[in-house]
């Protein structure tokens, strides 16, 4: 709160990146680094078609998460008309804006179907109960129906907030932030549902059998976990390169890190409260999922969620200072980063290999591939807008932010 | 009157929503909290109290028949040897939360308009944890080996189950009425000195004083003061969490379809929230009434809770529609028969009850005038109250009254004592909320304060300053100084 915050003019060249800056190589690294997967991933998956479906399922899924993460974000932002994330929003509005890029990096999931997912098998369903029980949902058709519906709507939801932003950096209209916030409610209902049943066919069903309730929500906790990670660690990045650096302050990431230090605990909870019904029933339906994922080779990797994914960053966050402090942000930010994917991984890649962690160059490959497309769009749309909602009614307001 | 409650709920895009009306000076503020506590008796009060001492009479004489004859008093038996005396523990423990949620987490989330609420909503939470824990105490009927409960060898040299979530129950809902004791309890001292330096007898200001811990107000027992009230807040936080997450677990860590289902901690901890900001709303329709605090609990305030009710209401609703989604999907006949039997089995009217009143009323919140119509929210937060309490009913009830063999079926009837059990809590409840109301200040006025434009270090008078409300202040409000003005 200040009483100086109605008279804040934004200087264009505070909130773009400017010619010649570094951060304008970023759609072309992007693009080469996709370019270099894509190579890898043809070279090498020819040998091992299997082993480059898995791996690029898992890495689709990690950057998939990412934006619907930043999509959650920015629709509660509006929903909850917070002042504070103003300066935030673009950042996320680009990263959700790849939403239909992801679509076509679904592709590769489509063609293999087969083979990630023992449903899917022709006749996979003639000698099994419970597939054929289950065929009415988990059928090719409906599959790819569901997929085509998410894919629209998380879109067209995108697109509209995407658009109506972006817009409103032109006209001002505080009329579009009252629209953009009527939307947002059934929007996030909209997204609550698509991602819920996503995450059950995305992953669920790669052990088929298997069923839990809480699935979808531990879906939603690790993205969005994930992305306020990456908001973290961009926020700090940009200001670092020296855009962004007289508007977003350390009061903004003191905000994020408490989201940061919140969602970490949150997840905690909903993956223990999962893990915890199932391993203390001890029903073989259950536990056929967490049997593999914790034993052999596999449980180190359980081992290091546990303590990797909650309780170190858990303690790290705690403190104020350390939410403060840019640097000491963005270590928490990268290697919660790299935890969200090793917990991806961990859900997918048993079924492929119940034996143990076996890693390989296709992982990489198809991490590059897809992260190199998402890093291309998203700093080729920045490039071309402001780096903030420029005039957001409430810009002004979230400049001036201080925590008490 | 500076502002109207149509200008009030004018949503801005830009700027602070004005929380409390009539842009009151800080003196002001504190004489309408106290003064409601310093009047004599008035009658209305007791048409509130007397019949809540008589229903909490029926509780008394409930137990005593408990005591005497058993719980062959109640329509329990095989299988549905768990039914009211659970349900109501639970749907106590929910009606909480929204004390510790307004309290903790809206603190955390910086929501200013939690300040008008929070007390009042605090000390809801602590007569809901005593309802609630009356019916551990009584469940079976010898009151005198309630002690079992406790992590105790009984007489027989015999440990409770420490795998068993009843126990875990036990340290959870103890931390619990602990810490919402201590953090309502740091939160009244403030006011208690107010109440104090108010008194006009040597008994209130003796016994305020008591109570008030020597607190003077100065600027380093603030300081001290608002370090604790944080600390509170973030000890409290996990256990809007945790409470009701162990509370599910007692279901949940069975292998009976209907309970053991890996949504059920943070469905219910939705559930609980729902529920008590039901009940706070349904109480502060009434009390901001009775004692003319409209200016204060606003229909901006009643905006907000009805908005979370909507959201935990839709949480809910989501959790349901999973459940069923995945018994379906699991293939697991007897998942698919308890979920079928639930909503179109001897218990379909209780299911429809439930779903209909927690998933359904509460989508009318989507719409603003409903929100900020007082009958339409008094309505709504009754209905929901009764939705929650069915939601525990029918999760508990019909998982039990069709076990796995046929030959074990039932159909649970509750008899006259299960009900006035449960009416007689209501007796509790409301007994002491009219006591409390009655005694101590129901706004925690230190605190509504800091949300008032003066209370801004940036406040100053002039004419640059556009915002209605603060010209509002200084044509009404005098020149109110933060800084003399705050402990009064």
């Amino acid at each position: 709160m200040s009483a100086h915050r109605d008279h804040v003019e934004l200087r264009p060249e505070q909130v773009a990146i400017p010619p010649g800056h570094s951060w304008n190589r970023f759609p072309a690294i992007g693009a080469g680094c996709a370019v270099l997967g894509v190579v890898l991933c043809a070279i090498l998956g020819m040998g091992n078609p299997k082993q480059f479906l898995f791996s690029w399922l898992v890495s689709f899924l990690y950057f998939l998460s990412l934006a619907l993460g930043a999509l959650f974000f920015v629709l509660i932002q509006y929903a909850a008309q917070g002042a504070w994330g103003v300066v935030l929003r673009r950042i996320g509005e680009t990263i959700f804006a790849t939403l239909p890029v992801m679509a076509v990096l679904f592709l590769p999931v489509v063609f293999g179907l087969g083979v990630l997912y023992e449903w899917a098998h022709p006749g996979a369903a003639e000698h099994d109960a419970l597939l054929r029980w289950k065929s009415p949902y988990l059928n090719v058709p409906f599959f790819l129906i569901r997929a085509a519906l998410f894919f629209g709507l998380w879109s067209a939801i995108a697109l509209f907030y995407y658009r109506g932003s972006r817009g409103q950096d032109a006209t001002g209209d505080a009329s579009v932030s009252a629209r953009l916030r009527k939307f947002a409610g059934p929007s996030i209902i909209v997204l609550a549902l698509t991602t819920t049943l996503a995450s059950v066919d995305w992953i669920m069903s790669l052990t088929p059998h298997w069923y839990s309730t809480m699935f979808g929500v531990y879906f939603f906790a690790g993205s969005f976990l994930g992305f306020i990670a990456l908001l973290s660690l961009l926020a700090v990045r940009m200001r670092a390169a020296g855009l962004l650096d007289t508007v977003i302050s350390t009061e903004h990431l003191h905000d994020v890190g408490k989201l940061l230090f919140g969602f970490t605990a949150f997840w905690a909870y909903i993956g223990f409260s999962q893990f915890f019904l199932v391993w203390y029933a001890n029903l073989p339906e259950e536990t056929i999922w967490y049997k593999p994922r914790i034993e052999g080779s596999w449980l180190p990797i359980a081992l290091l969620l546990m303590v990797g994914h909650f309780i170190a960053p858990f303690f790290y966050l705690m403190g104020r200072s350390v939410k403060r402090n840019g640097s000491t942000l963005s270590v928490g930010a990268v290697w919660l980063l790299l935890m969200h994917y090793v917990d991806l991984y961990w859900q997918v890649m048993p079924t492929l290999h119940p034996e143990g962690f076996s890693p390989s160059v296709l992982d990489l490959a198809a991490f590059l591939a897809v992260g190199g497309c998402v890093i291309a769009a998203v700093s080729w749309l920045l490039r071309r807008q402001a780096l903030v909602p420029l005039r957001d009614p409430r810009i002004a307001e979230s400049l001036a932010f201080e925590n008490a | 009157m500076a502002q109207t409650e149509a200008e009030l709920l004018d949503n801005p895009v830009a700027g602070e929503p004005t929380l409390i009306l009539r842009s009151p000076d800080f003196h002001s503020i504190t004489d309408a909290v106290a003064e409601p506590v310093e009047r004599p008796t008035p009658r209305a009060w007791w048409y509130f109290f007397l019949p809540s001492v008589a229903v909490l009479g029926l509780l008394g004489v409930s137990v005593a028949w408990l005591v005497w004859e058993g719980i062959g008093i109640w329509g329990l038996n095989v299988p549905v040897g768990w039914a009211f005396d659970i349900t109501n523990f639970v749907f106590w423990i929910g009606i909480g939360h929204a004390g510790t949620l307004i309290s903790a987490i809206l603190f955390l989330f910086r929501q200013k308009w939690r300040t008008s609420i929070n007390r009042a909503a605090e000390a809801m939470t602590i007569f809901a944890v005593m309802c609630a824990l009356t019916f551990p105490g009584i469940h079976v009927g010898r009151i005198w080996v309630a002690y079992w409960m406790f992590p105790l060898p009984n007489q027989m040299g015999t440990w409770p189950n420490f795998r068993s979530p009843l126990l875990w129950d036990v340290f959870a809902v103890s931390v619990y009425g602990t810490v919402s004791v201590l953090f309502w309890y740091v939160g009244l001292i403030p006011d208690l000195a107010t109440m104090r330096d108010r008194a006009k007898t040597q008994t209130r200001k003796f016994a305020y004083g008591l109570f008030a811990l020597g607190w003077r107000g100065s600027v380093r027992q603030w300081h001290n003061y608002e370090s604790a009230y944080l600390v509170l807040a973030a000890l409290a936080t996990p256990l809007v969490l945790s409470v009701h997450s162990i509370v599910s677990m007692d279901f949940a860590v069975s292998v009976l379809p209907g309970w053991h289902t890996t949504i059920f901690p943070p469905y219910f901890v939705a559930g609980a929230i729902f529920s008590g900001f039901a009940m706070v709303l349904t109480l502060m329709v009434i009390c901001r009434t009775a004692f003319g605090l409209e200016h204060i609990v606003t229909l901006r305030h009643f905006d907000y809770m009805a908005k979370i009710m909507l959201v935990t209401g839709t949480i809910v609703g989501y959790a349901y529609t999973t459940e069923f989604f995945t018994a379906w999907y699991s293939g697991n006949p007897y998942e698919v028969y308890t979920f079928v039997n639930r909503a179109f089995g001897p218990y379909a009217w209780a299911y429809w009850i439930m779903f209909s009143c927690n998933v359904i009323s509460p989508q009318i919140f989507w719409f603003k005038k409903a929100r900020t119509s007082i009958p339409i929210l008094f309505v709504v937060s009754i209905v929901i109250n009764i939705g929650m309490w069915f939601e525990r009913f029918t999760i508990i009830v019909t998982s039990l009254h069709r076990d796995f063999l046929p030959s074990s079926w039932d159909y649970y009837t509750p008899t006259f004592w299960d009900l006035s059990t449960l009416l007689g809590s209501f007796g509790l409840f409301f007994t002491m909320f009219c006591l409390f109301v009655r005694f101590l200040p129901m706004v925690a006025t230190a605190e509504v304060k800091t949300v008032l434009p003066q209370a801004d270090p940036h406040w100053h008078r002039g004419p640059e300053r556009e915002s209605k409300d603060h010209r509002a202040a200084l044509r009404h409000g005098g020149t109110p100084d933060p800084v003399t003005e705050g402990a009064s």
